[in-house]
C-alpha cells in the first residue's frame, strides 16, 4: 500500500495496536470552556443536530496532523464548526463575526 | 491566542491554567465555543439553558456513583445478578440515569479473569456512572497498547495479574460502554456497604488496578 | 364464519419479523470479522478486519449502521450489535502475554459472516 492509499484508508483515530509511548498517567481538570464544549457536545446530539457519530467523523476528517496537535476539545469544537457549515446552519462569516465580537468583548470586559 | 491550550504531554501534572484562565483574555477556541454556542441559541436551535442544565449532569457523574454500584453488587447478591444481566437497568435501579443513550456491560473480575476496558478509536467511556474520563485513557499510549500488550500497560499501572489469570480486553466501538466490577478484596467481610464503596477506585472500575484493602486507607 | 376463523388460526404463522429486525448470528456462532476499508467514517478498527471469533451475545437494542449515522442518519432501518470474542493470539502473531487472553468487541451484523 503506499502513503498516500494509507492515509485514505486508514483514519488518524484508528490507532489500536499501533506502535506507541509508555503511559504517561495525565489528568487535569477540565477547564470551563471545555467543560461547556462538552456539555454543547452532548446538547447537539440530543437534538440530533450534530450526533455523536457526525461529531467522531468530523474530527476524523480534521486529518492526521490536526488530530495529532489540536487538544481534544480544539478538536470537538473545530469540528463542531465545519460540520454546521455543511450543514448550512452556520456561515463562515457570521461565525467569524461572532468570535471578533466575543472577543472584543472579552477585552472591555475583562474577567 | 493559546493561553487556553493544555497539552498534557508537555505538563503531565500541571495546575497552572486555572490561574492561567482567571488572569489572560480567552484564548482562540474558548471563544470559538462561546460563539457557537450564541449563535445556535440566538437562531433558537438550543435553549439558553441546556448547556448549564447539562454541566451539571456532568458535575454530578464522578466515580463514587461507580462505588456505589460496586459496593451494592458486593453486598447483594440478587443486585449483583441483576447488574450483571444488565448493567443500564440495575444503575437505574439506583438512580444513575443514562443520559447519553449508551447501553452498560458489566463485566466481572475472578480469580480467573481480569477485565480491562479501552476505546482504541476515540474515548468511549461509562460516563453517566464514572464522570468523564482521565487525559490518559484518551491519549494515543493507553489507545494503541491496551489491545495488543494489555499486560505490559497494566505493569505501567503498577499492576500484575498472574498467568493463569485469563485478561480479557473489551474495546469500545459502538452502543455499549463497560464499566468492571473489580473482586471484593480479602478481609473486608466486617466492612459496612459505605466502608467498601470507599475502597473502590475509578482505575478499579476501568481496569488498570486491582483494589488492595491494605493500601485504601479505610479503617476495619 | 366460524370454520373459517378456526381454519385461519391453524394456519397463521405467528408474527413475521421485518428483514432485519431479527438477529442473524446467536451466542456461541463461529464468525470472521470482514475486510473491507470503508473510508470517510468507520467503526470497525483495522487491528480485528479478517479475524476469526465467537459471537458472545446480540446486544440489544438494534442500532443504525454508525458509518451512516456519521453522515447523519438518525432513523431508519437498524441491525444488531454484536459481542464478539477474539482470542489475542488470533490478532495479534507475536502475542507475548498468556494464550488465555483475549479481547471482546461490538461488532455490526453487516461487518460478520459465518466461519
Amino acid at each position: 500500500m503506499n502513503d498516500s492509499e494509507h492515509l485514505t484508508r486508514r483514519l488518524p483515530n484508528d490507532i489500536g495496536g499501533l506502535p506507541a509511548e509508555r503511559i504517561q498517567r495525565t489528568e487535569h481538570d477540565l477547564e470551563p470552556w471545555e467543560k461547556r464544549c462538552h456539555a454543547l457536545a452532548d446538547v447537539l446530539d440530543f437534538h440530533k443536530i450534530i450526533n455523536t457519530e457526525e461529531k467522531r467523523r468530523g474530527v476524523e476528517a480534521l486529518g492526521a496532523e490536526m488530530v495529532g496537535k489540536l487538544t481534544y476539545y480544539e478538536r470537538w469544537i473545530t469540528a463542531f464548526a465545519n460540520i454546521l457549515f455543511q450543514k448550512g446552519i452556520l456561515t463562515p462569516r457570521e461565525l467569524a463575526r461572532k468570535m471578533d465580537e466575543v472577543e472584543a468583548r472579552s477585552v472591555s470586559n475583562p474577567p | 491566542m493559546n493561553q487556553g491550550r493544555h497539552d498534557p504531554h508537555d505538563h503531565p501534572h500541571d495546575d497552572r491554567h486555572s490561574e492561567i484562565s482567571q488572569s489572560a483574555h480567552p484564548g482562540y477556541f474558548d471563544v470559538m465555543e462561546t460563539a457557537v454556542r450564541e449563535l445556535l441559541v440566538e437562531k433558537r436551535l438550543i435553549g439558553p439553558g441546556e448547556i448549564r442544565r447539562q454541566i451539571e449532569v456532568l458535575d454530578s457523574r464522578t466515580p463514587a456513583l461507580g462505588s456505589k454500584v460496586v459496593a451494592r453488587a458486593w453486598v447483594d447478591p440478587g443486585f449483583r445478578a441483576r447488574l450483571l444481566a444488565n448493567g443500564r437497568s440495575a444503575c437505574e435501579e439506583l438512580g444513575i440515569s443514562f443520559y447519553d443513550d449508551t447501553q452498560l456491560i458489566v463485566l466481572e473480575n475472578t480469580d480467573k479473569v481480569h477485565n480491562l476496558i479501552v476505546c482504541t478509536l476515540c474515548s468511549c467511556y461509562p460516563r453517566p456512572v464514572l464522570g468523564l474520563p482521565p487525559d490518559w485513557y484518551k491519549l494515543k499510549p493507553y489507545r494503541a497498547r491496551a489491545v495488543s500488550e494489555p499486560r505490559a500497560v497494566l505493569a505501567e499501572f503498577g499492576t500484575v495479574i498472574p498467568a493463569d489469570v485469563e485478561i480479557l480486553v473489551s474495546d469500545s466501538t459502538a452502543m455499549v460502554r463497560y464499566l468492571v466490577l473489580p473482586k471484593r478484596p480479602e478481609g473486608t467481610r466486617e466492612y459496612t456497604e459505605e466502608q467498601l464503596a470507599g475502597l473502590v477506585t475509578r482505575d478499579a472500575m476501568i481496569g488498570v488496578a486491582v483494589i488492595d484493602v491494605e493500601t485504601s486507607g479505610v479503617p476495619q | 364464519m366460524q370454520n373459517e376463523s378456526r381454519a385461519t388460526a391453524k394456519a397463521t404463522p405467528g408474527p413475521v419479523a421485518a428483514l432485519g429486525e431479527e438477529p442473524v448470528f446467536r451466542a456461541g456462532d463461529a464468525v470472521r470479522i470482514l475486510t473491507r476499508s470503508p473510508i470517510g467514517h468507520y467503526r470497525v478498527p483495522t487491528y480485528v478486519r479478517g479475524k476469526k471469533g465467537r459471537v458472545e451475545a446480540v446486544i440489544q437494542p438494534a442500532g443504525i449502521d454508525n458509518e451512516e449515522e456519521a453522515y447523519g442518519r438518525n432513523a431508519g432501518s437498524k441491525l444488531h450489535y454484536y459481542r464478539i470474542a477474539i482470542p489475542m493470539t488470533e490478532i495479534w502473531s507475536d502475542y507475548s502475554g498468556s494464550p488465555l487472553d483475549a479481547l471482546r468487541i461490538e461488532v455490526f451484523e453487516s461487518w460478520l459472516e459465518r466461519s
